[in-house]
């Protein structure tokens, strides 16, 4: 026991060791010189928290130096946001984001930033899809029964979620949009206590990501009614857009955005970094046993995707305070 | 489950374990009292350590961290008058005078000794009752959640000065306070007069450190007492005679921990209040209380570190985090494969059972580290003033200033340095308005969710589904009336 911990802590120290001894060899004025930050706009303890702690841990060894998470909360992610935005556009300043606070919130707020002319990708680590989740001893046996009895009771139905214009509000209200529902949608200060909500009583239902339903699931505390995009999570399980809620909304990207004028050097660089990162085992293993999955998709690539979700949330938001 | 728990205590005996959260103790309270560096921080930083150890390890030694953390944040609170986090609060009202009046140790080893008892007792009580507990949990939502926060701030209001309108008066300040910044349910920006600095809200930390350490450093410059000392002494170590008087306190506080730990998102600071307030109503001589009385650090410690056991249970039992700590020990725990929720303590009980035996030992241990380290902490304020004083301030805009590295919030300091001094030449009691800009966020917040999930009927809504909720309503203006009636409007011939 003592020697596998012993052995572990030293695997631990030696990444260290490789990234202070790359930190300290002579400068070669070649990018990356020192360490990096990340800025995540978000608290600690979140999903992003956790994922950039494994994300650190494990890239100095591709990067060459080491990586340190900042996390910088505040105005719904605009603060973090904002700060990377005036950073020196140098590669020693990331954001580490997710699509909602950049592509969604220009819409709805007063942005100190452009969302799309300020920053560019550098690479999509993963991505989570959310379900539409009931405690198992609900009357809604599939997802149509949930919408005759939404049909049935207009405002009577009580969905909790995770926060105005987060993750889980925004399907919730795309399908209120698409099937013409009248929801009453409760918010919860974060997916935790939206979920405890729902298992409670307190409201009738709710979705989550597959990192938290997983054990309930096995437990028979919830059931699936559907779940985000277009292809099955679950094979009894109907998708969104095979209940007529169509459209790239269901899903929560974490990804990483450069200031935009990143030298060219650095954004290969770092590109390449975190291509190198999923497919390292230690990374891949860490990351599936916190329930994330590692969808790597490259700066462009991400980027074609930014742009249709902008044009998207964009319709989204005028037409659901149009009303 | 009683095979579980002693295949569990077993598992626990291990000197890696014992060794890995001694560090985390020591470093949890080294960081807790460096002003401006939270445990959360220090748990985040470290998380990854746990990954590559075995769990009983690595769990352990994170646990070991905020353990020493809470404590350590009642260090600066104790000695300088900067208490760091809101849970530290109430323990710096008595803990500072203490020092003032020579008797740092005895603040600091009541603050340990009340900590460590109020932990212990909650973490046993916790493992024992762990599924009632999970199914009590589940009874609260946000409009309980509105209710109770709600009667903590009537309650503090009530027990925090002979004039209750100068509480009130500060208290609807703090909430103001609390307003500003940006609309948590809608979104909306409320008195931010358009600044981008203003939008996120005030921050904690500079205010705390403004109104409750640059006040006591003003006093001491305006004194300009060269070359005395913040204290002559630390003082003795806290006697046995000492202790016993202050157990029932300790214990009434340990139960309002727990209590409060029960409830989803109230935590540490509401119990150390009510803990502190619980003890000055029922002690026989309660204008002893905020003049450097004992009880009162031994009652805000209690109950903010019992809350501890509690907190954990909706983590194990249905792998929903409440906070960002135990956010953090859930990424600890699936990391290493052991996945929180209905079936852990089916399929993992040992191993379960042996983190919460270690919880327990991490305690005891704690009791042994921080007993030893306490000299060497109180000997801060047997410098000089003229070298002491320096290092304060020091401290609060260092301290301020790594919190979110934002210049701004040094303005914000000096701003609440400034009205905490003008605060206190008027006698007007600035912990009311700390509680209130504490507590206002999460209270409008339920508050919200409860006109929510209403519908728009209130009362149809409290009397069929929260009748709950609406006797604690209905209760709390009576029971801030008779608090206060009892502790200052008697007269006080006994």
């Amino acid at each position: 026991m003592f020697t596998s911990m012993a052995r572990k802590s030293l695997a631990a120290l030696a990444v260290t060791a490789t990234a202070l001894a790359a930190s300290m060899s002579p400068a070669q004025a070649e990018y990356p010189e020192k360490p990096v930050t990340m800025v995540i706009p978000l608290g600690a303890g979140g999903s992003h928290d956790l994922n950039a702690r494994i994300i650190t841990s494990v890239i100095p060894s591709y990067l060459g130096q080491a990586m340190i998470v900042r996390l910088t909360p505040g105005a719904g992610g605009q603060k973090g946001t904002q700060e990377v935005a005036r950073a020196p556009a140098d590669g020693y300043t990331l954001l580490f984001t997710h699509n909602y606070i950049d592509m969604l919130q220009q819409y709805v707020e007063n942005v100190p930033y452009e969302p799309l002319k300020d920053f560019v990708p550098i690479a999509r680590v993963n991505y989570a899809p959310a379900s539409v989740i009931v405690r198992s001893d609900s009357p809604y046996q599939t997802f149509q029964d949930f919408v005759d009895d939404a049909k049935a009771n207009p405002g009577k139905v009580q969905l909790s979620h995770s926060g105005n214009w987060g993750a889980f509000f925004v399907p919730a209200a795309l399908m209120m949009k698409k099937l013409d529902l009248s929801l009453n949608l409760v918010p919860h200060q974060g997916g935790g206590p939206a979920m405890q909500a729902l298992l409670a009583g307190d409201s009738d239902i709710s979705l989550a990501f597959p990192s938290a339903i997983g054990e309930l699931l096995k437990a028979g505390k919830i059931r699936v009614l559907a779940t985000a995009g277009t292809t099955r999570i679950y094979d009894d399980v109907p998708t969104l857009e095979e209940v007529g809620v169509d459209g790239d909304i269901g899903f929560m990207h974490r990804f990483v955005l450069a200031p935009a004028g990143t030298p060219p050097e650095a954004l290969e660089k770092l590109s390449a970094a975190f291509a190198d990162l999923s497919k390292d085992a230690t990374f891949t293993k860490l990351m599936a046993r916190l329930g994330e999955s590692v969808d790597p998709m490259t700066g462009p690539e991400y980027q074609a995707l930014r742009e249709s979700q902008a044009t998207a949330y964009h319709e989204l938001v005028n037409d659901l305070t149009s009303q | 489950m009683i095979d579980q728990l002693t295949e569990g205590f077993f598992m626990a005996m291990r000197l890696d374990t014992m060794a890995m959260m001694s560090i985390g103790l020591f470093a949890g309270m080294l960081v807790g009292s460096l002003p401006g560096f939270t445990t959360l921080m220090a748990m985040a930083i470290l998380l990854p350590i746990s990954f590559f150890l075995d769990p009983i390890v690595g769990i352990p030694f994170l646990l070991g961290i905020y353990k020493g953390g809470i404590f350590g944040g009642s260090v600066p609170a104790i000695l300088i008058s900067m208490p760091g986090t809101g849970a530290a609060v109430a323990t710096s009202r008595d803990g500072y005078k203490l020092t003032q009046q020579g008797k740092s140790r005895k603040a600091l080893d009541m603050a340990l000794f009340a900590s460590v008892f109020g932990d212990t007792a909650s973490d046993v009580f916790t493992i024992l009752m762990i599924f009632p507990i999970a199914f009590l949990v589940m009874q609260f939502g946000p409009p309980e959640l509105f209710a109770v926060l709600l009667m903590s701030l009537v309650i503090i209001a009530a027990t925090s000065g002979a004039n209750p309108m100068k509480s009130l008066i500060m208290m609807m300040l703090g909430l103001w306070l609390s307003f500003i910044g940006t609309d948590p349910l809608g979104g909306v920006e409320r008195f931010t007069f358009g600044l981008f600095d203003l939008k996120s809200g005030i921050p904690l930390l500079p205010m705390l450190i403004g109104v409750f350490a640059l006040p006591e450093v003003a006093s001491v410059v305006i004194r300009n007492e060269k070359g005395r000392k913040l204290a002559a002494l630390m003082g003795e170590r806290l006697s046995r005679v000492e202790f016993r008087r202050c157990l029932p306190t300790i214990c009434r506080s340990t139960v309002i921990g727990t209590a409060i730990g029960i409830v989803p998102g109230l935590g540490q600071i509401v119990a150390a209040m009510m803990g502190y307030s619980a003890a000055k109503n029922a002690s026989k001589h309660p204008e002893t209380f905020g003049e450097g009385e004992i009880e009162g650090v031994a009652a805000a410690e209690a109950a903010n570190n019992a809350v501890n056991g509690p907190t954990m249970v909706p983590l194990l039992t249905l792998g929903i985090p409440g906070d960002n700590v135990t956010a953090i020990l859930l990424g600890a725990f699936v990391a290493q494969g052991l996945r929180p929720g209905p079936q852990l303590f089916e399929e993992q009980g040992a191993t379960v059972f042996a983190i919460l035996v270690a919880m327990v030992i991490a305690n005891l241990l704690f009791l042994a580290i921080g007993y030893l380290s306490i000299p060497f902490f109180s000997r801060l304020v047997t410098i000089k003033t003229s070298v002491l004083i320096p290092l304060v301030i020091m401290f609060a805009f260092a301290g301020t200033y790594v919190y979110r590295s934002d210049p701004v919030d040094l303005l914000i300091l000096v701003g609440f340095g400034i009205f905490g001094i003008v605060a206190k030449a008027a006698r007007f009691d600035v912990m009311p308005m700390v509680m209130g800009f504490i507590l206002g966020p999460s209270m409008e917040y339920a508050f919200g969710q409860t006109v929510a999930m209403s519908g728009g009927n209130a009362l149809s809504f409290f009397l069929t589904e929260r009748v709950g909720a609406l006797a604690v309503l209905l209760v709390t203006p009576v029971l801030g009336f008779l608090l206060w009636k009892r502790l200052y409007s008697s007269p006080k011939t006994a």
